[in-house]
């Protein structure tokens, strides 16, 4: 019986990696097919970015930039924080603009504007309520963040439409970081540290960053000293945002603790659109995963122990 | 002379930025806007260092018949048709070119990393074992952020949640800021050893 | 119609791609190199429309900045980094980006590091923030390899890993999530707009 024990677990350690795949498979498709309502907790770093974001609504004097700094492997995680923002600021009337410096960027800012405009039903315009400043060649990322420290038109001189940046009218009243007050930057890469080293320590910018999984637990240290104002990581920090905005953002109303802390908002709720869920949605499928792996790792460890147990009786 | 004089441009503009990096005076300004509008200008030369590259590396493959030098016809017969159909029709929403970047680049290189999802569950299954104290520490840690990042452990238990917070907020922090120290001092001594001439491996060559 | 024949194209080299996990193939091989080409191909025109038009073209031709030409001239000289005797002329393109590295020392120290310590030291008002103190330090004290890690100076250096091993165990849970992202995102895209089994 326990020869027969042992050969089981030395057979599942042995086990082809593509039965390991087809269940990592379904542990995704499964909840995506049969959604599920499930809480989604609020923590610090993204309140504090979305407080920052909401001080700015009806403020002409103020704005927020938005840094497209990755490409569409990392959409899954970035995609849904960057169309959450900019509802937010279609909501809430502040101004917005985005940037990019990978050639592969430049078409997911279109792509997160269309999605946030269409989807919500906003009337906003290019040029007024918010500027696309386009793909800017990575060569000059240092030179146009430090330039726009003096003057974003001359930093930036023309948007993604071959406008001059000087002579749009969302421009009236914004000069520099003074007013382009908060800078968010959307990337898998450590650019925020970048941000953070020339636009704050010069500038005096508040920097938030929007950062895939991967690099979240690097920023913490930025957390604690105030040189990142917040933080949205992954797709838990997506989720989280997307259900401040369904909140406060979308029913014109100030940020409360106490509001968030009642307020429970289901998934499988049709007035919501898919594209403002999604990473809620997907959050879902990454509770099962995650149950998932720690089971892996349970049993990967039992029949590691178990095997090594029988060695040691042969042995000795 | 071919290293001296490069060398010389290094120290001498890197001297002017520490010092306009110090000094509001308008001709610091007027130093900063000239070398900006000079990196613009040098900026675009630098794509055709990746095309050369990829130019060279997959005909070189072809004449020399390695092993799946069909594939570099497709590689090169990629870059080519993207970057003719880009010129001839434009690069806006709803052109050719989009369609390429939307329906073959962005889906392809969607697909490249999500393969990770699987490395990481087969490696979860058959690598991460806990043969030592230090070992088991890092898997307890791991298990209670993994459930801390999803609705599915609050659900369980508030300390979980919790626990995961604090597990972020101290211990990883104190690890990523004694890391993230000596990287900035790395930095640091990298930069003011360009700076210098001291490093001088970017130059390449002899 | 043309909306489904893009999905069927972008779904098909998504099998292509996770056709890799059976084994390696020609399908996988055919995705691979048609995604470098691409890739390449896309950034050319992009490069040229956003930078090439505004920063080298206008000013020159029609706003008549000559002097312009002088950096247009040093950025062709980047072609010569793969010529055995010319790579020399290389240099001067890269030298001159080279150059802000004199803003990096002064405002890494102050971001990177400074911040950082007085942070780590400043205010010492709580058992967390002390616990983080400790911990910085004993990390540090770890990293010190030009003492041997023996007696009172290996223990808390030992404290050191200690803080390492939950860092690095909260670093690989939040790898794991972000990783399960990346697939979620593929399997919503071939279930909701292929497939139209998720709304």
């Amino acid at each position: 019986m326990s020869n027969n024990n042992t050969r089981f677990w030395d057979r599942m350690q042995n086990l082809d990696r593509r039965y390991i795949y087809i269940v990592v498979a379904l542990a995704i498709i499964i909840p995506l097919l049969i959604p599920f309502n499930s809480k989604t907790y609020i923590t610090e770093p993204v309140e504090n970015l979305y407080k920052k974001v909401d001080s700015f609504t009806d403020r002409e004097d103020r704005a927020i930039l938005m840094c497209f700094m990755h490409d569409a492997s990392t959409m899954p995680e970035l995609f849904p924080m960057e169309v959450s923002i900019l509802r937010h600021c279609f909501e809430r009337n502040i101004k917005v603009f985005t940037i990019c410096f990978l050639p592969t960027a430049a078409p997911l800012i279109d792509y997160a504007i269309n999605t946030a405009k269409e989807v919500g039903g906003f009337d906003v315009k290019s040029g007024i309520d918010y500027c696309n400043f386009g793909y800017k060649p990575y060569a000059l990322f240092l030179p146009i963040l430090l330039g726009m420290g003096e003057d974003i038109a001359e930093a930036v001189e023309t948007d993604s439409e071959g406008r001059k940046v000087e002579n749009l009218e969302i421009m009236k009243d914004l000069k520099n970081y003074n007013e382009l007050n908060l800078v968010i930057d959307f990337s898998a890469s450590a650019s925020v540290q970048t941000w953070i080293t020339y636009a704050r320590v010069k500038f005096g910018a508040n920097i938030g960053a929007g950062i895939t999984a991967v690099m979240a637990a690097e920023n913490y240290p930025f957390l604690q000293t105030g040189q990142l104002v917040g933080m949205l990581g992954g797709l838990k920090g997506a989720a989280e945002y997307e259900k401040l905005v369904d909140i406060f953002a979308s029913n014109n109303v100030v940020f409360s603790k106490e509001i968030v802390k009642e307020t429970w908002i289901p998934i499988t709720d049709k007035q919501i659109p898919y594209q403002f869920k999604i990473a809620r949605i997907g959050m879902n499928a990454q509770s099962v995963a995650h149950i998932m792996i720690i089971v892996f790792i349970i049993l990967g460890n039992i029949g590691y122990f178990v095997s090594r147990k029988s060695k040691n009786k042969e042995l000795g | 002379m071919k290293r001296q004089i490069p060398l010389i441009i290094v120290i001498g503009l890197g001297l002017l930025f520490v010092i306009h990096t110090f000094v509001p005076h308008k001709i610091s300004e007027d130093f900063y806007e000239w070398w900006q509008t000079w990196s613009k200008a040098i900026s675009p030369f630098m794509v055709l260092l990746g095309i050369m590259s990829l130019f060279m590396v997959h005909s070189t493959k072809i004449k020399r018949k390695t092993a799946n030098w069909q594939y570099s016809f497709v590689t090169l017969g990629g870059l080519l048709i993207t970057a003719f159909v880009g010129f001839m029709w434009g690069t806006r929403e709803g052109t050719p070119y989009m369609w390429l970047f939307k329906n073959i680049q962005m889906p392809m290189s969607a697909t490249m990393f999500s393969l990770l999802a699987f490395y990481i569950a087969s490696a979860a299954y058959k690598a991460f074992r806990a043969r030592s104290v230090e070992a088991t520490v890092l898997l307890v840690a791991a298990v209670i952020v993994m459930l801390g990042q999803v609705p599915l452990g609050a659900q369980i238990s508030h300390w979980i949640p919790d626990t995961s917070k604090w597990i972020l907020n101290v211990p990883n922090l104190a690890s990523k800021r004694a890391i993230g120290l000596g990287v900035g001092l790395g930095i640091t001594a990298t930069s003011l050893k360009i700076l210098l001439g001291i490093e001088r491996k970017y130059l390449g060559g002899d | 119609m043309f909306g489904t024949i893009s999905n069927i194209v972008a779904a098909f080299l998504t099998l292509c791609i996770f056709s890799f996990l059976y084994k390696d193939n020609p399908f996988y091989k055919f995705a691979e190199s048609l995604l470098v080409g691409v890739s390449m191909g896309y950034a050319i025109p992009l490069v040229y429309e956003n930078a090439f038009i505004p920063y080298v073209y206008r000013p020159i031709f029609l706003q008549n900045k000559f002097l312009i030409i002088i950096p247009t001239l040093m950025g062709v000289l980047y072609i010569f980094r793969f010529s055995k005797n010319l790579s020399w002329l290389s240099r001067y393109p890269i030298v001159f980006g080279m150059a802000i590295v004199g803003m990096f020392v002064p405002m890494s120290l102050n971001a990177r590091v400074l911040v950082q310590m007085r942070s780590t030291m400043l205010p010492l008002d709580n058992i967390n923030t002390i616990l983080i103190f400790i911990g910085v330090v004993t990390i540090l004290m770890y990293f010190f390899f030009s003492k041997e890690h023996k007696g009172t100076y290996g223990k808390i250096s030992n404290v050191g890993i200690w803080y390492m091993m939950v860092g690095f165990g909260a670093s690989f849970g939040y790898t794991v999530m972000a990783r399960i992202s990346l697939l979620i995102g593929r399997i919503q895209f071939l279930l909701g707009e292929c497939l139209g089994l998720i709304k």
